[in-house]
């Protein structure tokens, strides 16, 4: 879909838009190939593709060679300059990276498709919900008679 | 083309279609029903895709302007500050709604006796209790018995986990010395009835896959089927036909699957197609005798619209909540601040329910209800790892007063996919609602530093969440006086004396809860008054 040039532009603002952790445990969006879930993306926003790119053109392709603070700044611009384009991209860069099983584990939740596994939580234990619930018990009646 | 005719004709497969043609099941009448949204595939649900998140703002939205699919009407609601949220198919809105279970409590039903405001139901909740235990019965619903905060009832399964996001949460409670208790949930805590059992998933507006919650795709209507119920999907309804002589209703003008324009005669039309899309359609079914719509003579249909206006208030605690995990509105509900208190600046009261959290994306995005994504850059990856995990929120879930500005009327311009004109939302949140939930922000803020948060995030910007008018109320309202509401206090018109209407319409006050409980109980309870009225029913 994208040109060399292209995706090499697109990767570098969408590592920006979600950038990786300092640690470099947790990828940017570009390194995690979002750029290949935006042009699927019709379904949530008509025309991805042309929106992606007047982001693309507006930034330019010398935006990879600026430094990162340079790189904010430029971006912080061109939402101010084309605000529905970008937030359009912001929105579906933010789709198609945590629709990724491999994200979800980043941030405590389970890569699976949530059905059929579910996740295995134990009901607390008749005691406990005795203790927690003992003082609510122990004041008696809240609600209002009507007659 | 015409059709046999029936003895009863229901318009709407959701929660108050399938329960009033349960109801009506022993008397051995010929029941159709009509359904404008398909029988979803129970595996059908987007939840075993890997990509699970990503429906809920695609085909599974639960706004219908999202969605856009053939079954659905759109509805313009600019002139709103909440849109209302919907499921179009054979269960209706209870396919995606989240199984929250709370009844209303029995002042909701004389808020005009005793704090002088909204109208008094024709009904009490003496007389409901035996419905809700009944439709409890047919639904399969979990909690824990002994909660003060009602007449003594006990739900027959015990609850589910309230996880470590409730327990955390209901210790913030404790030390505040308020009310909470675990929801009641029509949702499975244990295999029941042939069903499966919650497996906590957490993503129950995505259809649950289990079959678990209490939609009535899995409830009711596989005992209705099998009872020789007549069930006609993609079939939509038109407009309701008069005979301008007597009155009384005909049947309907539908459009089939086929995509032919039907028509089915009918003894009693029974209208169950939810508090916007009922007045959609009576508004809808104009006639020499009805020029401003069925049932319309006193200018009500559509008057009176309510939700239930929410905000809602997270603390990030130290440790992970794990919130994703267990179904997702439910954990705690606190009823503390739900009765009038003159001390307050307001009247009736509001809920603080526990939700839980959702998966990563619709954090990011804003939340569920909300088109708010957090920023991006640095500030992005602050909110995802140091604040996502460790959230724990409180919802303040406020009772909206009947207002007749706020209403329902038809768009000019705007139509379905058959041109059938589609709904418009007027709605402006009251002066008291909007004291309450000030009122509820702070109250919430307390419990959460109570429970331990470290910090409070609070947007505090008198906004209420756009995509949640997932209860529609009051627009058809029912009431013993002609002059003042559309149906008498058992569900039938005061105009047409054999249509009933059995949804959330009906509702005179909205209570503060969640209503489908309330909704299903009442149409158990018109369903029963047609099966002891039966010798004079049109009288
Ligand atoms: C996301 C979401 C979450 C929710 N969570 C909860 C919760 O936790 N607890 C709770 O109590 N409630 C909840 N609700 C609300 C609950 O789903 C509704 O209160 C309930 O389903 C209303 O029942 P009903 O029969 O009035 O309408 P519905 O269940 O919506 O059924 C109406 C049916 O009528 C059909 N229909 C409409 N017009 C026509 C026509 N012209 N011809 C043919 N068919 C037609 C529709 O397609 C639909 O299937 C939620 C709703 C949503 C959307
Ligand atoms: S959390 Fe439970 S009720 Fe909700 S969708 Fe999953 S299995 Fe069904």
């Amino acid at each position: 879909m994208w040109t060399q040039t292209q995706r090499t532009l697109l990767d570098a603002i969408l590592d920006e838009l979600v950038p990786p952790s300092n640690d470099g445990t947790i990828p940017g969006a570009g390194a995690l190939g979002v750029a290949d879930f935006l042009p699927t993306a019709d379904a949530f926003a008509p025309n991805p593709v042309d929106t992606t790119q007047a982001v693309m053109m507006a930034l330019g392709e010398s935006f990879v060679e600026l430094t990162r603070p340079e790189k904010v700044a430029a971006l912080h611009l061109i939402e101010a300059q084309k605000p529905d384009a970008f937030a359009t991209l912001v929105r579906l860069t933010y789709m198609g990276y945590y629709s990724r099983p491999d994200t979800r584990p980043l941030f405590g939740v389970g890569a699976h498709p949530i059905h059929p596994q579910g996740y295995p939580v134990p009901r607390e234990d008749e005691a406990l919900m005795d203790e927690l619930t003992a003082p609510v018990r122990a004041r008696g009646k809240v609600y209002r008679d009507a007659k | 083309m015409q059709n046999e005719p029936v003895d009863v004709l229901i318009i709407g497969a959701g929660a108050s279609g399938a329960a009033i043609a349960w109801s009506l099941l022993e008397t051995r009448m010929r029941i159709l029903c009509l359904e404008q949204g398909p029988h979803l595939k129970d595996k059908g649900y987007p939840s075993r895709d890997d990509g699970y998140e990503l429906a809920r703002y695609g085909n599974f939205s639960c706004d219908p302007n999202v969605r856009g699919l053939k079954q659905d009407y759109p509805i313009n609601a600019d002139d709103s500050c909440i849109t209302p949220v919907n499921f179009n198919a054979v269960g209706g809105s209870t396919i995606n709604f989240l199984g929250h279970w709370p009844r209303m409590k029995p002042s909701d039903f004389r808020t005009r006796s005793l704090d002088g405001v909204g109208a008094d139901w024709p009904v009490d909740y003496d007389t409901l209790a035996p419905f809700y235990d009944m439709n409890d019965r047919n639904t399969g619903v979990s909690g824990l018995g002994g909660n003060p905060a009602y007449p003594d009832y006990a739900p027959e399964l015990p609850p589910i986990p309230i996880g470590k996001l409730g327990q955390t949460l209901a210790k913030g409670f404790n030390a505040r010395g308020y009310h909470w208790w675990p929801s009641d949930v029509s949702i499975l805590s244990q295999d029941h009835d042939g069903r499966q059992k919650c497996v906590n998933a957490g993503t129950c507006d995505l259809g649950c896959a289990a079959g678990a919650k209490g939609g009535t795709n899995f409830t009711y209507w596989p005992m209705l089927e099998n009872a020789g119920v007549e069930l006609r999907s993609e079939c939509r309804v038109r407009e309701i036909l008069v005979d301008e002589a007597t009155g009384f209703a005909t049947g309907v003008l539908y459009h089939g699957a086929d995509g032919q324009v039907h028509e089915q005669m009918a003894e009693l039309v029974v209208v169950a197609c939810n508090g916007v899309g009922t007045p959609r359609l009576l508004l809808n079914s104009k006639s020499k005798a009805f020029p401003d719509g069925l049932a319309n003579r006193n200018g009500m249909v559509g008057k009176n619209l309510m939700f239930h206006p929410l905000t809602g208030v997270a603390g990030v605690f130290d440790e992970p909540m794990l919130g994703h995990e267990g179904p997702m509105a439910c954990s705690i509900l606190s009823q503390e601040f739900y009765e009038t208190d003159p001390t307050r600046d307001f009247v009736r009261g509001y809920g603080l329910h526990s939700g839980r959290s959702t998966p990563p994306m619709t954090y990011a995005l804003g939340g569920y209800g909300v088109d708010s994504p957090i920023p991006w850059g640095a500030e992005h990856r602050e909110a995802m790892d140091n604040v996502y995990p460790y959230l724990a929120g409180l919802t303040v879930v406020s009772e909206d007063l009947p207002e007749e500005h706020n209403c329902v009327t038809l768009d000019p311009d705007l139509t379905d996919s058959d041109g059938i004109a589609a709904p418009k939302i007027t709605y402006r949140l009251g002066d008291n609602t909007r004291r309450m939930l000030r009122h509820g922000e702070e109250r919430a803020k307390e419990i959460l530093l109570a429970a331990g948060a470290k910090k409070v995030l609070s947007k505090g910007d008198d906004n209420v969440w756009w995509r949640a008018g997932w209860h529609q109320m009051g627009t058809c309202r029912m009431g013993d006086d002609p002059v003042t509401s559309v149906v008498n206090g058992w569900g039938r018109s005061h105009d047409v004396k054999n249509l009933f209407i059995v949804d959330g319409s009906i509702f005179p006050t909205a209570g503060a809860v969640n209503p489908t409980s309330t909704i299903q109980a009442m149409a158990l309870f018109i369903g029963d008054c047609i099966k002891t009225n039966i010798e004079t029913l049109f009288d």
